[in-house]
């Protein structure tokens, strides 16, 4: 499978390479955790290798993310974007007018101030229109170029959901803009934040992987860290890794431990699943402890077992229950074989 | 009640005390990125093992993806007749939209052109619960198929069918299956501790993939949530995801 470089060398070494290209994915993580300048890397990548890059902003007006990148010292300005930060809401009873094609696509380069809204009639965006606008773009560029996009970034979903959809369609409409994407045959980072933990949104549904960048206060000071949560049809890096923001954008260590204690266990809220597990192994661990009991009446050695019983409480205390879990269900298991074997024996 | 059918996963059979009863619909739920898709996949490839019929039907991924990535995975997944039941992008032109016709075929992994399926420029294919149902009723009707897998649930309800029709049209859905004599595995997207899709309370069985988190990176348990009709392990047992082998479950000691 061909794979893309996100431009983060850190990062494509826990992808075991890269992204897989044509696909698209998401990206996810609180409020200045990195996400926007993640993606402005994986399309500088782009530029460098020079491919076709198009970004599409509905969270920042462009000139502010154009100051926002200056700091990391990149020359963005031939990257192609998508202005679809809403107008200010004209709050009369005047007709607010689906963008079509009057939304704003240009270089990087020849971004100016922020646009004023107009007086007269505001812009409405939607998925559909941001899609016509993509589509048409794509269509320019082939014909002036005989070239494809290879890389977008939509920045982001959360908000093309929040401000400009309404009805009942949304997961529909987000299902057909990622074939959409996939169609047209780019590798996609779509950021995003999920709107509840109850149910999963349409694009992490779609999405085929899932890069989380977490943010989270250790001493009085904030850390970060990325973790790739799944990528379909390849072998990744599990754990979460050391980030930083720097001068050159997001740094990412693929080899030092994050460790998984106090606040950072809070921040990555997984504490309905570790309940349920902790009973289930304590329960375990309290059987064998009785039938190790009953096996010393029996003049059955119990060394084995209660080397293995020993050892899963100790990766126990370790919160590492996957271990934990293992071993205890191995000591209930050898234990089990040594008093069936007794009992055969006889008395 | 009839022999209970193997489903390609050793751990997973001591687990359900055998395998699956037959000619019934199961759900396989779990977060998105659990292995589900691989769970089905071996169902399948277990059924092809023994001369039996099977189909995948896909709603998520489109399923050039899916033979690359089981491929990638070390599996040759190409005797496996897939469904493409993906939508096209969807019109927003006054142009027509054509329901899944159920002249649509199944057709090998093996047998699928390199890259995405691209939209047709003037007609798109739109699938509907409904024409779906129709589609599958037809394929079932020339060929008998003894093992289904439909991907996912959760895309079919998304995607597929509208909000207030959501639980009659899923309930409906599942007894076409059951009246169709398939043993079938429906998977549903359901976040760790979310709430549960209504295909949870009409399968007869729904094993649960869950993922945890430790320091050592991310961590894989398997259980059954229930089984009508039969005994069955009532662990959670920590699994694990290995390259050509696919799901490893460990169940302590020697069956390990």
């Amino acid at each position: 499978m061909d794979v893309v470089s996100t431009g983060i060398p850190g990062l494509d070494a826990m992808l075991g390479g890269g992204l897989v290209a044509r696909r698209p994915y998401v990206v996810t993580g609180p409020p200045g955790s990195g996400k926007t300048i993640l993606g402005m890397q994986f399309l500088m990548e782009g530029r460098r290798n020079g491919e076709d890059v198009f970004h599409i902003t509905l969270d920042e007006p462009p000139n502010e993310i154009k100051e926002n990148m200056s700091q990391f010292g990149w020359d963005i300005d031939d990257i192609l974007i998508l202005d679809a930060t809403p107008d200010i809401r004209a709050h009369k009873k005047k007709n607010v007018i689906d963008v079509g094609t009057s939304l704003d696509v240009r270089a990087m380069g020849d971004v100016g101030d922020i646009r004023k809204s107009q007086q007269i009639r505001s812009l409405e965006v939607s998925i559909h229109s941001v899609q016509k606008m993509l589509k048409q773009a794509a269509r320019d560029l082939q014909k002036t170029s005989g070239r494809n996009f290879t890389r977008v970034v939509l920045d982001s979903m959360t908000s093309l959901r929040l401000f400009t959809m309404g009805g009942e369609d949304i997961p529909i409409l987000i299902e057909s803009f990622l074939r959409f994407l996939a169609e047209q045959e780019v590798t996609a980072l779509i950021i995003s934040t999920p709107s509840s933990r109850n149910a999963i949104d349409t694009e992490f549904l779609v999405a085929r992987g899932e890069i989380k960048l977490h943010k989270w206060i250790e001493a009085n000071a904030v850390r970060r860290g990325i973790s790739v949560e799944r990528f379909r049809g390849a072998k990744f890096d599990e754990q979460i890794r050391p980030m930083a923001i720097g001068a050159g954008g997001l740094q990412v260590d693929p080899v030092s431990e994050v460790r998984l204690r106090g606040p950072m266990q809070l921040a990555i809220d997984q504490d309905y699943l570790e309940g349920r597990i902790i009973e289930e192994i304590l329960l375990i661990i309290d059987q064998v402890l009785a039938q190790m009991e009953q096996a010393d009446k029996m003049g059955v050695t119990t060394t084995e077992t209660s080397v293995a019983i020993t050892r899963s409480m100790f990766q126990f205390n370790r919160k590492r229950y996957s271990e934990a879990m293992r071993l205890a269900l191995q000591a209930k298991a050898l234990l089990e074989e040594k008093l069936a074997a007794r009992w055969r024996a006889g008395p | 009640m009839s022999e209970k059918l193997p489903t390609g996963i050793p751990g997973l059979d001591h687990m359900l005390h055998g395998g699956f009863i037959p000619l019934r619909p199961y759900i396989v739920s779990g977060p998105t990125g659990s292995g589900k898709t691989i769970l089905c996949t071996q169902f399948l490839m277990e059924g092809l093992r023994r001369g039996e019929q099977v189909l995948h039907v896909t709603l998520e991924e489109p399923p050039n993806e899916i033979r690359d990535n089981m491929t990638a995975f070390g599996w040759d997944v190409g005797g496996i007749p897939v469904l493409d039941a993906t939508s096209d992008i969807r019109r927003f032109e006054p142009t027509p939209i054509m329901e899944i016709s159920s002249e649509e075929e199944p057709t090998p992994f093996g047998m699928l052109p390199p890259r995405i399926r691209k939209s047709p420029e003037f007609e798109a294919k739109e699938v509907t619960i409904h024409s779906l149902q129709n589609l599958l009723k037809v394929l079932f009707s020339r060929r008998p198929v003894d093992r289904v897998v439909i991907d996912s649930m959760t895309a079919l309800r998304y995607f597929c069918m509208k909000d207030f029709e959501a639980g009659t049209a899923t309930q409906s859905f599942m007894r076409f299956l059951s009246e169709s004599k398939v043993t079938s595995l429906l998977t549903a997207d359901v976040p760790e501790g979310g709430q549960l899709p209504p295909e949870t309370f009409i399968a007869r069985g729904e094993v649960r993939l869950h993922r945890l988190r430790d320091d050592t990176g991310i961590k894989r348990f398997i259980s059954i949530e229930k089984y009508k009709g039969s005994s069955h392990e009532d662990i959670v047992y920590p699994m694990e995801i290995v390259p050509g082998r696919g799901i490893a479950i460990h169940t302590g000691g020697s069956r390990d």
